[in-house]
């Protein structure tokens, strides 16, 4: 009885170790089989750009070896098996420990960036895409995994704030526009970042009107991914006058948002404001544009300022979030624990029951001359005596697993009795 | 009664400045649902001594001025998430409240007043109208900090606690639209009044004068926003002059005139 963890995450392996280990969705039922065939009562498989892990109910001792090997294969590629091992990038955590590390997974305490809420998404895609193969212990654990998540962000402030660039980026805008929703957006460049950011003012409810691009084909391409309207940048200058947010990302080596281009645009808007995201590197958008009225500039520096900010903050609640996990970790253990023992008590009181009915029917060999009655009163009354000595260990077990301490008495008993070993009288 | 009414809605008033002050110390940010509880305890127990106020005299003026600009606050809060409001209504609701104490509040003079309709209904709708030029103020105060912040790059307190400038323009433009009428139906009020129980009361030029002066200072500050389609810092700036040359003018004409038994 056990539950085990082996995988690889951003702490142990870099990205380009990561990538090779990640699973699509429709490789994970064939990559848990293989580790089942191994050994094991049921198994989930969490693989996201972070993490690749396997948690694991009942392992056997072959198990971890199979992990490894699987995972071994993709590092190296279908055709060179075995020839780079994944075991120096992964690690392994065993029963509590391995509950633990799932909460504290799904809590976002073990993400890259502190508290992130997608990874609570991860782990109930992995638990869904792993339903099948899970086993009933696995399912209660993802399950109570969402609860301890869900609780961490409702009872701490580890998932407040705006903790990377593109959150950040949405959380200036916020404090100049309050609701986003119905904001115009006109992007510039079509750098990645400047496409994350969108698609997180997007999901706020703002619009992507325009994208421009040096490029007009490039710009076509982004613009029909967001439903917008592509331009040249040439003809992006006079749409400063109207847009609300301007995200720029263009690979540019010099400033392309120059006073002299959009200065005549906002002198046109009415005192309203324009917000400026340059999330370029070097900067799109020359400084002075920043002194113009009602125009807020924001470059990469300055909204990694808020991001700091907010992940300080976070950082700051680790304690409380740590203290839930642990309360559920021991409430889960208690629950395990006490799982097993009503099948073990079942199995010790069959065992000495056998026992008691071997020594009752070799004595009722040698009493031959008792009187039926008399047998049956010396059948009962081993019975009786067994029960009297099973009485108090079967209490003290079953309290103990209340008390989520079952699970070490379980293992004494199961070493002092031999049961799950087959060592019969 | 009144007095300990009034000394428990003070100290409740001191105790939601406190927790609205309490961020810019160190401390943490107090829920949302303790602000609110704190402020709305405080105005409904200053409800019950406001029933039981006869409004005449500085004193009990400044006692429903206070209670109107919780109310205010409030609503606020309630309406527009703007919180930091409690920042300038809270101690300055506590501070008019210990003057009003300190002042008396009983009425001063004519307590007969006090207890006619038009005089209640008028002393009420201005100083609702008043309360809401302060909140248009406050509105316009905490526009130009958070402006400033934003424009320095500065993320600190001001700009994780104050609310968006679009929320804080809002807040402005109904404060002021929601203050004219109000503050002219007060005014129309006082003079019919004044026609009706022509001789029942005295009327002040320097009452004359601060109405007039008031009722058209929140006159242009609406007409700029909404005929001149004045929004942002522009009209922040207006509604601050607008308050500030109202508590002046009053304060002058207060000095040229002492004496308590009269709000002018």
């Amino acid at each position: 009885m056990s539950i085990a963890v082996l995988g690889v995450n951003h702490r142990t392996a870099p990205l380009e170790v990561r990538e090779r280990f990640a699973h699509a969705l429709h490789e994970v039922p064939g990559a848990l089989a293989r580790v089942l065939e191994a050994g094991a009562a049921g198994g989930v498989l969490l693989s996201t750009c972070n993490r690749t892990e396997f948690y694991l109910a009942e392992p056997q001792e072959a198990v971890p070896e199979a992990v490894w090997t699987l995972l071994g294969e993709r590092l190296s590629g279908r055709g060179d098996r075995g020839e780079r091992s994944a075991q120096p990038y992964g690690y392994a955590e065993r029963d509590r420990d391995a509950v633990r590390h799932l909460y504290r997974v799904s809590a976002g305490l073990d993400s890259m960036v502190l508290g992130e809420s997608q990874i609570q998404g991860q782990v109930r895609e992995a638990w869904e895409t792993s339903r099948p193969q899970a086993g009933p212990v696995l399912h209660r654990l993802f399950q109570s995994a969402l609860l301890v998540g869900a609780r961490v962000r409702t009872e701490t402030k580890l998932g407040t704030g705006t903790a990377s660039v593109p959150s950040a980026a949405v959380a200036v805008a916020s404090k100049i526009f309050g609701e986003l929703a119905g904001r115009s957006a006109l992007i510039l460049g079509a750098g990645d970042m400047a496409e994350l950011a969108a698609s997180c003012l997007v999901a706020e409810g703002a619009r992507v009107t325009l994208v421009a691009n040096r490029t007009y084909e490039r710009a076509r391409a982004i613009a029909e991914q967001l439903g917008a309207r592509a331009l040249t940048l040439d003809e992006a200058w006079s749409h400063f006058a109207d847009t609300d947010i301007a995200l720029c990302s263009t690979a540019a080596p010099h400033a392309v948002v120059t006073w002299e281009r959009v200065a005549p645009a906002i002198a046109g808007r009415g005192g309203r404001p324009l917000c400026i995201l340059d999330l370029a590197v070097p900067r799109d958008v020359e400084p002075a544009v920043g002194q113009l009225e009602n125009v807020f500039l924001y470059d990469v520096d300055d909204l990694q300022a808020v991001a700091g900010q907010a992940a300080a903050q976070r950082r700051g609640e680790i304690p409380a979030a740590e203290h839930i996990v642990n309360e559920e970790v021991e409430r889960f253990w208690a629950w395990y624990g006490g799982l097993a023992v009503v099948p073990a008590l079942k199995e010790f009181r069959e065992r000495l029951d056998a026992v008691r009915a071997v020594e009752v029917d070799r004595a009722l060999r040698r009493f031959k001359h008792l009187p039926p009655e008399d047998r049956e009163q010396l059948d009962q009354f081993s019975k009786a005596l067994l029960n009297k000595f099973l009485h108090e260990p079967t209490v003290a077990l079953k309290a103990a697993a209340d008390r989520g301490r079952g699970y070490a008495l379980l293992e004494a008993l199961k070493e002092l009795f031999g049961l799950e070993r087959g060592d019969g009288p | 009664m009144l007095v300990y009414l009034h000394l428990a809605a003070l100290g409740l008033y001191g105790l939601s400045a406190a927790l609205a002050l309490a961020p810019f110390a160190g401390f943490p940010v107090a829920s949302r649902r303790w602000t609110l509880w704190v402020a709305g305890v405080g105005a409904g127990i200053h409800t019950v001594g406001v029933a039981q106020l006869s409004l005449v005299g500085t004193g009990p003026a400044l006692s429903v001025l206070a209670w109107c600009l919780v109310l205010l606050q409030i609503g606020s809060e309630l309406l527009l998430r703007a919180a930091a409001v409690a920042l300038f209504t809270a101690p300055l609701a506590g501070g008019l409240v210990g003057l009003a104490l300190l002042l008396g509040l009983a009425p001063g003079a004519q307590p007969s007043a006090g207890r006619n309709m038009w005089f209640i209904l008028h002393v009420t709708l201005s100083v609702l109208g008043l309360a809401l030029l302060a909140l248009a103020f406050i509105s316009a105060a905490l526009y130009l900090l958070q402006f400033r912040e934003l424009k320095a790059k500065r993320f600190g307190q001001v700009f994780q606690l104050f609310p968006p400038l679009e929320r804080l323009d809002r807040l402005n433009h109904v404060a002021l639209v929601a203050g004219f009428p109000a503050l002219t139906v007060g005014v129309l009020l006082a003079v019919g009044y004044a026609v009706r129980y022509a001789g029942g009361m005295h009327v002040d030029p320097a009452q004359l004068v601060w109405g007039s002066f008031t009722w058209g200072v929140l006159g242009w500050t609406v007409w700029v926003r909404v005929a001149r389609h004045w929004a942002g810092r522009r009209a922040a700036f207006a509604s601050i002059v607008g308050f500030a040359a109202v508590v002046l003018v009053y304060v002058a004409l207060k000095l040229a005139q002492p004496g308590t038994e009269r709000f002018l």
